[in-house]
């Protein structure tokens, strides 16, 4: 019966997704040519330069700077001042001006929550700097703050909290 | 003299580089040409996290001051001096200090490798958070690439975390009480501050035996895991959002003065 046969190939209709290109995609097909180079050789010489160096400058770090031990740990022996790793130590300094839920919890909450969201807050399409005259300022105010209150922690904090000058002594582990 | 040994050399090259073993592994040649360029790029695993071309102006070490493979590759280092350091260590409360102690004197290169291991971490800590600094300046979280941020953001708490829970496992008294001060901060959220502590520490107050196996396990397996997951999520990510966005193009201002002088010569002639 002629319904059992295949149909001849020439009337079949299958369709095979070779690729989707996207409107914005680097690989879009109407593009016009931009000033573009091989990947081989050119950013992977760049990136073997950047890891050989990186490696380089570790391996004589470590070779001439020995990571820290203390005396082993005692539950009975507070030292004072007792410091939190040095990338928290802005939340710590903050520790001294704002209540401790503030300061321990809802503000570096609400640092990542607000970078998280920051893509869909600044609604501003324009990546020039001079068009993000707004968002730059707050950020850069942001960043200064814990930069600052980072290195009050780490350089100029002493027994009890106290102003200590980096000169007189510095209580600080890596 | 030398030209025989040339030929020779030659031949013995050649015959390793068509032999079916060489040519089952590499299915081009060498990456000379436009087509092996591009074929080398697409058809091994590593290589092909890249495009075949890239832009010029994004490629520039200016742009990005190699921060983002900067991180990744400390985190490959990371990867490879802590499994060294694993081999010798146990999480438990007892031991973990006199391992460390072991590791620094009796382990051959050990304290070579930990020292590698507690700079790289520091480091990784600083490039993470200027790659973050760089990619804000750029701009270059905004559409399409909004969602490779947040990504970036977990990113970023993840390398926190990770040096965290690394701190305490030496034992001793600076990281004892850096993750005591930490961990004492949970203790503050409001409602849930007794229960963060404890799911934190893995005890009501203080640190103790059972915050160490705790962070021991989230440092080597939950923590990486999870950051090895969400770099092939970012990478990938940065291809589908077609590749680097390259440095800001002109504002405003300069496209309107731009238009305007186009109008001006066209109104002329
Ligand atoms: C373990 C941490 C991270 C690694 C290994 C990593 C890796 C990379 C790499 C290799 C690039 C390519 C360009 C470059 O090197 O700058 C990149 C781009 C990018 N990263 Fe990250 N990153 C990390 C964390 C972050 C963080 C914390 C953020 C932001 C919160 C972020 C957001 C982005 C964005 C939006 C791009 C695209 C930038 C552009 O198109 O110019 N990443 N990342």
């Amino acid at each position: 019966m002629a319904t059992t046969e295949p149909r001849p190939a020439a009337t079949q209709k299958r369709y095979r997704t070779l690729a989707v290109v996207k409107q914005e995609a680097i690989t879009r097909v109407e593009k016009q040519l931009e000033d573009s180079v091989f990947v081989w050789p050119h950013l992977l010489v760049r990136e073997f330069m950047a890891a050989a160096l990186m490696t380089v400058v570790l391996l004589v770090v470590s070779l001439v700077v020995d990571a820290p031990l203390r005396a082993h740990s005692d539950p009975n022996l507070t030292p004072n001042p007792a410091k939190a790793p040095w990338y928290f130590l802005g939340l710590q300094e903050q520790l001294h001006y704002f209540p401790p839920t503030v300061a321990g919890v809802l503000l570096p909450g609400f640092t990542l929550v607000g970078l998280a969201l920051l893509p869909y807050v600044d609604r501003n399409p324009s990546r020039a700097f001079e068009d993000r005259k707004l968002s730059i300022s707050l950020f850069t105010i942001y960043a200064i703050f814990f930069a600052v209150t980072v290195l009050a922690g780490s350089f100029f904090r002493g027994s009890g909290w106290q102003w200590v000058w980096p000169w007189q002594h510095i209580y600080f582990d890596l | 003299m030398s030209t025989m040994n040339r030929g020779l050399l030659d031949r013995a090259g050649s015959y390793i580089t068509s032999s079916q073993a060489w040519r089952s592994i590499f299915r081009h040649g060498y990456p000379d040409t436009p087509l092996n360029q591009s074929l080398v790029m697409m058809g091994n695993v590593f290589l092909h996290l890249h495009p075949v071309k890239v832009s010029r102006k994004a490629m520039k070490i200016t742009y990005t001051w190699c921060l983002g493979g900067l991180s990744f590759f400390l985190f490959l280092v990371l990867t490879i001096t802590g499994v060294f350091l694993m081999f010798y260590f146990v999480p438990e409360a007892r031991v973990a200090y006199n391992n460390i102690q072991q590791i620094q004197s009796a382990v051959a290169f050990g304290n070579l490798v930990r020292n590698m291991h507690r700079w790289a971490a520091h480091l990784m800590v600083v490039t993470v958070t200027l790659h973050m600094i760089r990619v804000f300046y750029h701009g270059a979280y905004k559409p399409p690439r909004e969602f490779n941020w947040v990504i970036g953001v977990t990113l970023f708490l993840t390398t926190l975390l990770l040096s965290f829970t690394g701190y305490l496992l030496p034992w001793d008294q600076i990281g004892y009480w850096a993750i005591t001060v930490g961990s004492n901060m949970a203790s503050y959220a409001p409602l849930l501050g007794a229960q963060a502590h404890n799911t934190l520490t893995g005890q009501p107050v203080g640190v103790g035996g059972p915050t160490l196996i705790r962070f021991y396990t989230l440092h080597v397996i939950g923590l990486p895991l999870a950051g090895a997951i969400l770099m092939a999520v970012h990478f990938w990510r940065i291809r589908k959002d077609g590749g680097e966005a390259g440095p800001p193009p002109p504002a405003r201002r300069e496209i309107e003065q731009a238009r305007a002088r186009e109008m001006e010569v066209a109104s002329l002639s």
